[in-house]
């Protein structure tokens, strides 16, 4: 397995005030690796520091040799798909299959001969087909994240990134999300953040835990 | 010097400021207006450059509005000419001025505002004889400000992060694009507004006809020079140039 993201003594302040200090660590890109801290630990910071959301000043990290603070958001999204603790936030047009063509629409790399057959399977991966042409105003919490995880997926990312997914899910939409999980397990490798020990134990090959900023367990 | 003025007397500065925002149609005035509203700001301990810089994205809307306004305005002499076409008329030009400087006044009105605390603006308008759930209304428009922009931007980013380089686009799909924003923005706004209404009424909001206050604003002499000096120069400026 080839290492995939390769942090390196990365350091972050946000207001002068350290969130996160000399963390190294680095990700294969099959690997399932889970993050587990006490609230405001770093834990999403981590995710966003990853994915370009946050800019860095000290450290390294990389994805597939590259700096991330040389790559542009639309670069790494290709590599890395990336789940909101608020799924809200990434949906953004007004029915569930609007959502799911975006990219076809927009994304000048992508093989748009295969928009259709790839939407037909994930509505069914994802158990959404009777949201098809429902309005995104009105699902619930459940129904955004597996809309928005569908639609990240549809990127054919090299590797996921959930920051808390199980959060607001009942057992019935925990043990789907599970499933879906599953299914994905040796086609590409997930850093699940999650407070949901049970959760993180079921699928991880990896438990990393951060503690005021650093790594304290790995 | 932010917190020892009255929000009272910032309400009466936007409003001089915002109406001869309004109604003024020549570009020299407006500018005008707008590099003192940023001095006036900057003096109350606002920061217009940075909410400028926050709301970066928003801006291309702003220019996009202005680039339209300019070209379709058909009146006026010639600036740019293509291929015998009349691109950007003086006229187009100065109409799209115009609305550049209302759009910042307005944005600048917003800092001026947002100086003083939520509690003491709401108190202002209250002391101003205006109905409480008016004052509150503002105040909770004010506040949710920073956060509609916060969620533009992550919307913005959201986009981007499934592989889509906007830049990139041919520049009538990256204003398709941007008008995808707006969507889970209007739909957190509403969604705001609806718990907001119902953990006002879960408090007993409006439970009785009068309310009453602990805290009570002062108009001090500084206020009363700034509303006579802001005063002065609106009616000044509204005689001098329009009756």
């Amino acid at each position: 397995m080839k290492d995939f993201i390769v942090i390196k003594g990365l350091d972050f302040y946000l207001d002068s005030k350290a969130i996160l200090k000399n963390i190294n660590l680095t990700i294969d890109s099959r690997q399932f690796i889970s993050i587990r801290g006490a609230n405001g630990c770093g834990k999403t910071t981590l995710s966003k520091l990853i994915m370009g959301i946050y800019p860095y000043r000290k450290g390294s990290i990389k994805i597939e040799d590259r700096e991330v603070s040389e790559m542009s958001l639309s670069e790494i999204g290709r590599k890395i798909g990336y789940l909101f603790q608020n799924p809200e936030k990434q949906i953004f047009t007004s029915t569930v299959l609007e959502e799911l063509s975006f990219i076809y629409k927009y994304r000048e790399d992508i093989d748009k001969s295969r928009k259709e057959k790839e939407i037909d399977e994930i509505l069914d991966t994802f158990d959404i087909r009777n949201l098809k042409n429902k309005s995104t105003f009105f699902l619930s919490q459940g129904e955004k994240q597996r809309v928005a995880l569908a639609s990240v997926l549809l990127n054919k990312p090299k590797y996921l990134i959930l920051d808390e997914p199980t959060t607001g899910l009942d057992y019935k939409r925990k043990k789907m999300l599970s499933e879906i999980l599953d299914k994905y397990k040796n086609k590409i490798g997930v850093l699940l953040i999650s407070h949901d020990y049970n959760f993180v134990k079921k699928h991880s090959q990896k438990i990393i835990s951060l503690e005021g900023g650093c790594i304290v367990y790995e | 010097m932010n917190n020892t003025i009255d929000p009272r007397t910032k309400l009466f500065l936007v409003l001089c400021i915002s109406t001869i925002g309004l109604i003024s149609r020549d570009v020299l005035i407006l500018f005008s207006i707008t590099i003192v509203g940023i001095i006036i700001s900057k003096i109350f301990g606002g920061n217009f450059f940075v909410l400028i810089k926050k709301i970066k994205k928003l801006l291309y809307v702003f220019f996009f509005i202005i680039i339209i306004q300019s070209i379709f305005t058909r009146q006026g002499n010639p600036v740019i000419v293509i291929g015998g076409f009349e691109i950007v008329t003086d006229l187009g030009l100065n109409r799209a001025l115009g609305y550049m400087f209302r759009v910042l006044i307005i944005i600048i009105s917003g800092v001026i505002i947002s100086t003083s605390s939520e509690r003491n603006t709401i108190q202002g308008i209250v002391q101003l004889g205006l109905p409480y759930e008016f004052a509150f209304m503002t105040a909770v428009g004010i506040k949710f400000l920073p956060l509609l922009i916060e969620e533009f931007k992550d919307t913005y980013m959201a986009i981007q992060l499934r592989g889509i380089n906007i830049m990139k686009l041919p520049i009538w799909e990256r204003f398709k694009i941007t008008s995808y924003i707006f969507i889970p923005v209007v739909a957190s706004a509403l969604n705001k507004a609806k718990k907001l209404s119902i953990s006002v009424e879960s408090r007993a909001f409006r439970a009785y006809d009068r309310r009453t206050s602990i805290t009570s604003l002062k108009l001090k002499y500084k206020d009363y020079l700034i509303i006579l000096i802001s005063l002065t120069t609106a009616f000044a400026l509204i005689y001098l140039k329009w009756i």
